[in-house]
């Protein structure tokens, strides 16, 4: 594919990830940090980091809520840890779930926290694949170039 | 990068200032770190990265000069982030930069009230880390402006040489209040550099132009205790105490702020003394022990504990030499005083270097001089923590030891702890020192009672106090030291802190009286020297309390796995574990100072909420939180691996109505190999308190 046809299409996988609250202004201003030359890939880093990271949080919550009795206090560290990474990176929807998340602990309500946790896993790999389908596409783009 | 080279790069960079600024960042999460990174290397800053706070504070302590500015993220796994600036502010004397993706208002104001200069939001922008760079500005600029301004006058303690430079200075700068006064002489004051060398680490020059800070010493800090006692804990206000101590030089401000990290201090305290009085009540204990009131100094005084830390625990001096001090444990509700000698002594340790004694009492950080000037009081070195601390009345402990079948009859122990030097060299070696200092509100004993060395020293004064349970504990379980003082070193501990072990090296550890909040903290630290093997009897305490061995951590081989358990003692329930010290570090080549925490009591404990935070200095154990109390992240705090008693620390100050027995496992190996390892290990646990 032309270089063109594929920035059009990351371009518009971009918008709709705006658009849809996937992600935010801060992953915007990570974007342009990258665009400014100074810090090529870093993006990719980032976003590769986050995805690695999240998914071990979400395994290790996972272990945490089938556990008999739930160390709640565990599951809210790795629940703001997240939240922390999310923020970071920009990732808009994961971090609201799980600002939901953190309260269902605090409540101490398992079934809520489950139920949370499924849903921060979705937003997950949701964006996981739009992420990685991004960096496919910036890899052909430069490849092109 | 080479020193010169460095400095060199440092010089050519801070002349375009605040292009390459040098920044620490620490921060657990990758993704945030690396964030933070790039755009801090936007803002053309020059960055370092870490992900661990201790590794951090390694690298703080090693060179402050290398850095400018640190930023810290609150929510860490290994140190809370709270202890870190502390520790740093204390120390280093840098500024320090909280960062969190939590927002909310009493946490943000905790940051502030712990010393941060600034609290920023994650996900953070850009435009905001343009301007962090008017935080070191504004620090040198006041810094130095307090040393042109007011001059400083030296207080001619009695300190040791180390201490000599430092001066007392109680000159106040307005804008410094808070934090600076908790700074530890021997740590070197903060530098007006403008490239030029920090001081040694080792701090003993604040001849030079420091800034008038005020620099609570150890008569200081008595005169300021005692005029609080005076009027009363809920009396006093920084006008009428500062009539009463009658200094010269002292602003209003200064003993404001000092009043108020007293009082988080004593909260702690009393948060950990009514545990420990729970244990001692079990016990049929005394009241005196139970004063934990105060360990709502403990959270202020963090300041203390990094300074603190145990000051010199030299392992062996602490029980070696222990100058069998009296450490009498005044402070305990009138207790008699239980002639901890060998606590003081122990703690005079000359640790590392002495001058930063680390006792991390809650609240030394208070008077980094007391602390030192205990410990320099004796010419071993050690650290005579304040009196009143350890307050224990041997009396007590002893009965209780008696009372709970302690082995060894610990009260001959504890008799003859007193009277001897509480740690025989080869107690101490052998054994934890466990340096409990307790403070006890009124009484202070402005010794510093340091009682490290044998445990039993520590146990006496403050567990003795605080938690028959803990002798009674330690009594039951084998005497794992050598000899009978391990034995009953444990129980003494075990018995004392059940109730509060609160090891406040520094602080006044008002041990609250019948839990009573706010009248004495306890602070005491039990120094359990580091007898690997035996330590494990200790655990088990009362009646068969399974012993937790929280010996997680790495050096469970050579740290004393002493983990007391003792026994909580609520008169109802059965005793159960109390809490294990984990002699910390105990790093039989070097001396570390090993921290035992004392783990949090067993539910059994009537008050669950008495926690025992495991120190584990150097090589720290990470206790794992056998109990089922929640111990909270206690277990990584508590790991470490240098600087333990960062973790420590963090922990004791993290849970504030926990008790906070910092185990001090001074090493006894080789005083030598000692002071090195001290010195970290003792900063942090100082820090911790």
């Amino acid at each position: 594919m032309a270089a063109a046809a594929l920035r059009e299409q990351l371009n518009a996988l971009l918008a709709s990830m705006f658009a849809s609250g996937l992600v935010d202004e801060q992953f915007q201003q990570l974007q342009m940090l990258q665009d400014d030359g100074s810090t090529p890939g870093f993006v990719a880093e980032v976003v590769t980091l986050f995805c690695d990271d999240a998914d071990r949080i979400i395994s290790e919550l996972a272990a945490l809520l089938e556990q008999p009795v739930v160390d709640f206090d565990k599951v809210d560290a790795y629940v703001h840890q997240l939240k922390g990474s999310s923020a970071s990176i920009g990732a808009q929807k994961v971090k609201f779930t799980c600002m939901q998340f953190r309260q269902l602990c605090q409540d101490k309500n398992r079934d809520g926290c489950i139920m949370a946790l499924a849903v921060v896993r979705n937003e997950f790999y949701d964006l996981r694949n739009k992420f990685q389908t991004m960096l496919q596409l910036e890899q052909q783009i430069q490849a092109q170039q | 990068m080479r020193p010169e080279e460095r400095n060199g790069a440092v010089r050519r960079v801070r002349d375009q200032f605040p292009v390459g600024m040098r920044v620490l960042a620490v921060d657990d999460d990758p993704v945030c770190l690396k964030v933070l990174e790039t755009l801090l290397r936007r803002c053309q800053y020059h960055v370092t990265t870490t992900n661990q706070a201790v590794i951090a504070l390694r690298m703080l302590r090693e060179n402050r000069d290398l850095f400018d500015l640190v930023i810290s993220d609150v929510h860490m796994p290994d140190m809370d982030g709270f202890k870190l600036l502390e520790l740093v502010g204390l120390e280093m004397d840098l500024p320090v930069i909280m960062l969190s993706v939590n927002g909310e208002t009493k946490t943000v104001m905790k940051g502030i009230t712990h010393g941060a200069c600034d609290y920023l939001l994650k996900p953070v922008r850009l435009e905001e880390l343009r301007n962090i760079w008017q935080h070191v500005v504004r620090r040198k600029f006041s810094n130095r402006e307090r040393a042109n301004v007011d001059g400083y006058e030296e207080c001619n303690r009695p300190l040791n040489a180390d201490f000599d430079n430092v001066l007392d200075q109680t000159c106040v700068s307005p804008d410094q209040s808070g934090r600076p006064s908790k700074k530890r002489k021997e740590y070197y004051s903060e530098e007006e550099d403008e490239g030029e060398e920090s001081n040694s680490q080792e701090n003993d020059d604040s001849s030079a132009p420091k800034k008038p800070r005020v620099v609570w010493s150890v008569e200081l800090h008595r005169k300021f205790v005692a005029a609080v006692n005076q009027l009363g804990i809920d009396k006093a206000v920084p006008k009428r105490i500062l009539e009463l101590m009658n200094v010269e030089k002292l602003t209003r401000e200064n003993v404001a702020s000092h009043l108020q990290k007293y009082r988080l201090y004593l909260k702690r305290l009393s948060a950990v003394a009514s545990h420990q009085a729970s244990i001692v009540a079990a016990l049929g204990g005394s009241d005196p022990f139970m004063h934990m009131s105060a360990f709502e100094g403990l959270q202020s005084y963090q300041g203390f504990t990094s300074s603190a830390a145990l000051s010199s625990f030299s392992p062996q001096g602490l029980l070696t030499r222990n100058n069998p001090t009296s450490f009498g444990i005044q402070g305990m509700a009138a207790s008699r005083p239980i002639q901890i000698a060998s606590v003081n002594s122990t703690i005079s340790h000359s640790i590392g270097d002495t001058n930063k004694y680390q006792l991390s009492l809650p609240g030394t950080s208070n008077r980094p001089g007391n602390l030192a000037e205990g410990l320099k009081a004796t010419s071993v070195g050690q650290v005579q923590l304040p009196q009143k601390w350890i307050q224990e009345e041997t009396h007590d402990l002893s009965t209780i030891i008696s009372g709970n079948g302690l082995v060894n009859g610990v009260p001959g122990a504890l008799r003859s702890v007193a009277d001897s030097p509480l740690l025989q060299q080869d107690l101490v070696e052998r054994r934890q020192a466990n340096i409990v200092i307790q403070r006890s509100s009124s009484a202070n004993s402005e010794h510093l009672e340091g009682t490290t060395g044998v445990s039993s020293c520590l146990m006496d004064s403050h567990i003795s106090q605080q938690s028959g349970l803990l002798l009674s504990a330690f009594s039951a379980s084998a005497v794992p030291m050598n000899g009978s003082f391990s034995g009953t070193n444990v129980a003494k501990l075990g018995a004392t802190s059940s109730g509060s072990t609160n090891i406040c090296p520094s602080h006044d550890l008002r041990v609250a009286r019948d839990n009573d909040v706010g009248d004495s903290s306890f602070g005491s630290v039990i120094l359990l020297p580091p007898d690997t093997a035996q330590n494990q009897k200790y655990l088990n305490f009362g009646g068969g309390s399974s012993v937790r061995h929280n010996m997680d951590g790495g050096n469970a081989d050579t740290l004393l796995d002493a983990k007391l358990a003792w026994s909580s003692l609520p008169t109802s329930q059965p005793p159960s574990n109390i809490g294990s010290h984990h002699p910390l570090s105990q790093r039989p080549n070097n001396g570390s100072l090993g921290v035992k925490m004392i783990e949090q009591t067993r539910a059994s404990i009537a008050a669950p909420q008495t926690k025992f935070d495991m120190f584990i200095s150097g090589d720290i154990l990470t206790p794992k939180n056998a109990s089922d109390l929640s111990f909270p992240r206690l277990n990584s705090e508590l790991s470490s691996s240098s600087c333990s008693f960062d973790g420590l620390l963090n922990s004791i100050i993290k849970m504030p109505f926990h008790l906070t027995a910092v185990f001090i496992h001074v090493q006894e190996k080789d005083d030598a190999s000692f002071s090195d390892d001290l010195g970290c290990d003792f900063y942090s646990l100082g820090a911790c308190i």
